[in-house]
């Protein structure tokens, strides 16, 4: 990047995808406040590291490459930010609770919600996001063998859930 | 034919190459479970498109479109210039493989600190020394040197958050500032001043009714300037006092 100008085009292709760093964000933090903050951050971590960029790389996976590390960051130093850096807040997470109640309401959300993590993670930027099989295995870092064995646990575990508990035909 | 479970599903998401392409199609017309399942794949992959649809759908809060365009979090006349950022590699040559990371962070508190220094005209937070830095002012480098951590009391402006030492052996420490300029920042002691790294405003409540600052007060700048510079964990009461008690001067590294 050598001009503000070539900055500016990157924020605003950023911009453009806030909506989907959104969404992938709600993935990992369950709390709709918390995953805005963790977009925050990701952003903000990404402006710092433009440098890192390059132009022929999926802006999109990088983004959420740098949204998934910024939240595993924030889980390592969970213990010591809850008496830190987040006193007042500490009896105000209730993500279990609220997650309950969306289960009654948000099907498809909630089954997502229910796969472990490694699943929930290669379905989303998979089969929500849309990555390449091999995108999708860098953002997570791992293998695109393993990247295919977690998509295909989380889907059939999300058939299971999803299918439909009447003889609908489907 | 038997075709695995995998090779189903990344036929169904056109992962596979040609002759695998030609192997599943072939084993689709011979075989109506295959078919059934490859459908299967597909429906799910549609259903779950929809998933989180309506994020996408929802209006974006301004504190992100400021994030991605680099102004400050919370007031956008606090616009970053990356150049500035290049110049300050050049101009902190010695700090730069350490404060690198945050160095776009620091540019942010231009706006607000020039602010606060043509509002007040006044160097009692923010101040600069000759070179152009950013320090403390006397108000809150008495503060940062003598107050632990989370001690308020009635009038008080200035708050040390929490303290710790960066990778760079430094003492740095988050603080925040009451008042008609709610900040927060983190300041690194180096020499015999509070050098501030971040200051970010606080936004002000734009619809008060459903505000609520990110992470107590602590602006995700600071935040994340200290996960990007912390080395170990924070101290605690006691590591606080044995620092303040030895002047906040640098430790080697271990």
């Amino acid at each position: 990047m050598s001009t503000n100008e070539g900055t500016e085009t990157i924020q605003e292709q950023i911009v453009a995808l806030l909506p989907r760093l959104r969404r992938f964000a709600r993935n990992l933090v369950r709390t709709p406040h918390d995953a805005d903050d963790m977009v925050q951050i990701a952003v903000e971590r990404a402006l710092l590291h433009l440098d890192q960029w390059h132009s022929d790389a999926r802006l999109d996976s990088w983004l959420f490459k740098i949204l998934r590390n910024a939240w595993i960051d924030e889980v390592r130093s969970r213990g010591r930010r809850a008496k830190l850096f987040m006193p007042e807040e500490a009896g105000e997470h209730v993500g279990e609770a609220s997650m309950e109640r969306e289960i009654d309401r948000l099907s498809v959300e909630a089954a997502l919600g229910r796969l472990p993590h490694d699943q929930r993670l290669a379905v989303s930027l998979v089969l929500v996001e849309g990555l390449a099989y091999k995108d999708a295995a860098d953002v997570l870092d791992v293998p695109i063998g393993t990247l295919t064995s977690r998509l295909a646990r989380g889907r059939d575990a999300l058939a299971a859930m999803l299918r439909p508990r009447e003889g609908n035909p489907s | 034919m038997s075709v695995s479970n995998e090779t189903l599903m990344a036929y169904a998401d056109g992962e596979v190459d040609a002759a695998t392409r030609a192997i599943v199609e072939t084993a689709m017309r011979d075989d109506p479970e295959i078919r059934r399942r490859v459908e299967e794949h597909r429906a799910l992959r549609e259903t779950m498109q929809g998933a989180f649809s309506e994020v996408l759908a929802a209006p974006v809060p301004q504190r992100l479109i400021d994030a991605a365009r680099g102004h400050d979090a919370a007031r956008a006349g606090n616009v970053v210039d990356l150049g500035y950022v290049r110049r300050a590699a050049g101009y902190a040559p010695r700090r730069l493989s350490s404060w690198r990371p945050i160095a776009m962070a620091a540019s942010v508190l231009l706006g607000v600190a020039l602010g606060y220094l043509g509002w007040h005209g006044s160097n009692t937070w923010v101040t600069t020394n000759s070179s152009g830095e950013l320090l403390a002012g006397a108000g809150l480098a008495e503060a940062l040197s003598n107050q632990l951590s989370q001690e308020r009391s009635p009038g008080l402006v200035a708050i040390t958050g929490l303290s710790y030492r960066s990778k760079t052996g430094d003492f740095c420490r988050t603080f925040s500032l009451a008042g008609a300029h709610a900040s927060s920042g983190l300041a690194c002691r180096e020499g015999d001043a509070w050098k501030i790294r971040v200051l970010a405003q606080t936004a002000p409540a734009p619809n008060s009714s459903n505000f609520r600052p990110a992470a107590s007060g602590v602006a995700p700048a600071v935040r994340a300037a200290v996960e990007e510079s912390i080395d170990g964990e924070p101290l605690d009461r006691a590591g606080e006092i044995a620092a303040r008690n030895k002047g906040w001067a640098a430790t080697p590294g271990r």
